[in-house]
């Protein structure tokens, strides 16, 4: 999977490609306007991570070339702009999804794997770890060829979770990927840790391994091969 | 007051005192005029005797007119150099009292010392006077609304190109992107008075569009170092295992980070909502909005112990739909923060109001500080003390009047739709 990183800021770009590459994406990343179209002009990429204000340009702008020249690569905004109205134009031009700075690499990575999903398999996909197999089309989760019955929300966490195996995920991270933006509870996540002992007990009960590990009840982990 | 009443105030004031002023002294000098002939028209009589006695040594009989009569009886005492006085003496042939003009002298007349006294009637003097007077008055009210009239007519048609700058003023919008534009005037107050305000218009516009793109780049500049920041403690974080104080150490930072984040996002929303830079043009269905909200909330809610009594009605609003989803968050976030557990929320949406209530933990808030920036109820590190400075806000923009109420143990925030 080839993913094209379009970020002025050095720091972020480095960060977002080492953490990519780990989840075993084939990492490209370019700091200008003026390299970023070089790039798409020669290369297909399955997902282009966008920034929107570029020392020389803007994004949008090579978001609108990639859609005219018919380019069928994913795109994903990130931008510091939060005003309603970038977000609106970034995704009338095109883009398939919209991340405001600063934000979680959990949570880019999983938009990612969800842009990448609809783009090659038309929604329609599969993703194993360990036993339990998730269809991200019917939304269903199988342990043992035996349907689990998840809530939505325990769906949504056990996607996130599967997406950033085998990597230390914050409550701030789940609680946003989960519930938005406008989630500003930090104080109280409790119910982050019942969806999780839900989720948990219901995966055990279907004769999945145990593989969600909590990490001194700050974050989780989800160790699968 | 209107500038032309002010001003015809002052000028008709102005003018009846000149007039009166000047009708005042008109009738001193008239009257000292008048009286100078009367003086000198008894001198002369004086000297006619005088000339008549030294003639023929008897008085001479003077037929009485009734504007002059002579008085002659035996004198006392010899009168030397005789003056003129006025006073008040019975006409015989008009039988009636009037002011006179009286000189009295003494004259030796046939080995005798006669004592004669000349009177002029001064009624015609008066009567000159009076029709004087008259006449003043009349020229005065005359001129008064002559004067009225003209400035009347000349000043609303003068003043008109001031009235029409006036209503560019009123109708000027700062969020609209054009500065304003005033025509020229034949009129140089008027047309400097344009002129002014096309200046400082145009100079407010520019630093209104410099305040615009600085909260714009100044979201960009914060945000994209908190982004390095957050991924770089993310980062960290997958290093950290094993080592609890580390992890609990990285995820404090980002706990900081996020919070700082949401801060930043606030006081920008604040600063845009201040500058009105949102349209209200959309209609939003704010039932739509808050079942959705709610839903969202659900967890939270549930977490909380929380219980909730819906009554909604659908109300659609010429709104916004982001700050309306915006302010219905802030309001159920507020809510669900400061409601003890185990406790009810009820709101009620009906058309004219939306009216939130839930269980108060202890008294009465401040009303007039609940609304203020970064006032918490409690101290507090996780919000920002910013919910309801925004609900505020949106609020005014809106057009719409939110209050606070403590009824029987229940805080109630209610937002009228039409303040």
């Amino acid at each position: 999977m080839k993913i094209l990183i379009i970020e002025d800021e050095v720091t972020l770009k480095q960060t977002m490609v080492d953490f990519l590459s780990a989840a075993g994406y084939l990492c490209e990343s370019v700091s200008s306007y003026k390299d970023g179209l070089e790039k798409i002009e020669y290369h297909n990429y399955d997902c282009i991570v966008l920034d929107i204000m570029l020392p020389d340009g803007s994004g949008l702008d090579i978001l609108q070339l990639l859609k005219q020249d018919k380019k069928t690569d994913g795109v994903i905004i990130i931008s510091a702009k939060g005003a309603l109205e970038d977000k609106i134009e970034g995704l009338q031009l095109g883009a398939d999804d919209y991340l405001i700075k600063p934000f979680h690499l959990s949570e880019l990575s999983v938009r990612i794997a969800a842009i990448i999903r609809r783009k090659n398999f038309n929604g329609h996909t599969v993703i194993t770890a360990g036993n339990i197999q998730i269809d991200t089309n019917g939304k269903t989760v199988t342990v043992h060829k035996q349907q689990v019955d998840l809530t939505q929300k325990e769906y949504q966490l056990l996607l996130f979770l599967v997406v950033n195996r085998n990597r230390i995920l914050s409550k701030n991270a789940i609680a946003q990927h989960l519930w938005g933006d406008d989630m500003d509870f930090p104080a109280n996540y409790d119910f982050i840790y019942s969806h999780i002992k839900n989720l948990r007990k219901k995966l055990v009960a279907a004769g999945a391994e145990d593989c969600i590990k909590s990490m001194y009840g700050e974050g989780y982990k989800m160790l699968v091969p | 007051m209107k500038l032309f009443t002010k001003y015809n105030r002052i000028n008709i004031t102005a003018t009846i005192l000149t007039f009166l002023v000047g009708s005042i002294a008109f009738y001193f000098v008239l009257d000292y005029v008048l009286t100078g002939q009367l003086d000198r028209s008894l001198r002369a009589e004086q000297q006619e005797i005088t000339k008549y006695i030294k003639e023929h040594d008897k008085l001479p009989y003077i037929p009485e007119t009734k504007h002059q009569w002579i008085e002659v009886e035996p004198a006392v005492a010899a009168v030397y150099d005789p003056e003129p006085v006025t006073e008040e003496t019975f006409n015989k042939l008009e039988r009636e009292k009037e002011p006179v003009r009286k000189l009295i002298f003494t004259i030796p007349a046939e080995g005798k010392l006669y004592k004669v006294s000349v009177y002029q009637s001064k009624t015609e003097t008066e009567d000159l006077l009076q029709l004087i007077i008259l006449v003043t008055v009349c020229m005065i009210a005359l001129i008064l609304l002559s004067h009225y009239l003209i400035n009347r007519k000349l000043m609303t048609g003068i003043w008109k190109p001031f009235y029409k700058t006036l209503d560019s003023i009123k109708a000027h919008q700062l969020s609209v992107k054009e500065p304003l534009q005033l025509g020229k005037e034949p009129i140089d107050e008027i047309d400097q008075l344009n002129d002014s305000l096309n200046k400082m218009t145009s100079r407010i516009h520019q630093d209104y569009l410099a305040l615009k793109t600085f909260t714009e780049n100044a979201s960009h500049e914060m945000q994209t170092p908190l982004a390095v920041i957050r991924s770089r403690v993310e980062s960290l974080l997958q290093d950290a295992e094993g080592k609890e104080r580390t992890m609990q150490q990285l995820l404090s930072i980002e706990d900081a980070v996020l919070r700082l984040s949401r801060l930043h996002q606030s006081l920008l929303l604040l600063t845009k909502l201040e500058n009105r830079q949102f349209h209200l043009n959309e209609t939003v269905n704010l039932a739509a909005i808050l079942k959705n909200k709610l839903a969202e909330k659900e967890d939270l809610l549930t977490a909380h112990k929380l219980s909730v009594v819906m009554n909604v009605e659908d109300v659609l609003l010429n709104f916004h739909q982001h700050l309306a989803e915006i302010l219905i968050s802030n309001l159920f976030s507020n809510v669900i923060r400061y409601t003890p557990e185990g406790g009810c929320v009820e709101v009620t949406l009906v058309p004219g109001y939306l009216s939130v209530k839930n269980t108060a933990t202890g008294d009465a808030l401040d009303h007039d500080k609940i609304f203020q920036r970064f006032y918490k109820g409690e101290q507090s590190v996780e919000n920002t003390g910013l919910g309801l400075a925004i609900v505020k806000e949106i609020c005014l923009v809106a057009g719409f009047a939110v209050t606070y109420q403590y009824i029987q143990g229940k805080h109630d925030f209610t937002i009228h739709f039409s303040s």
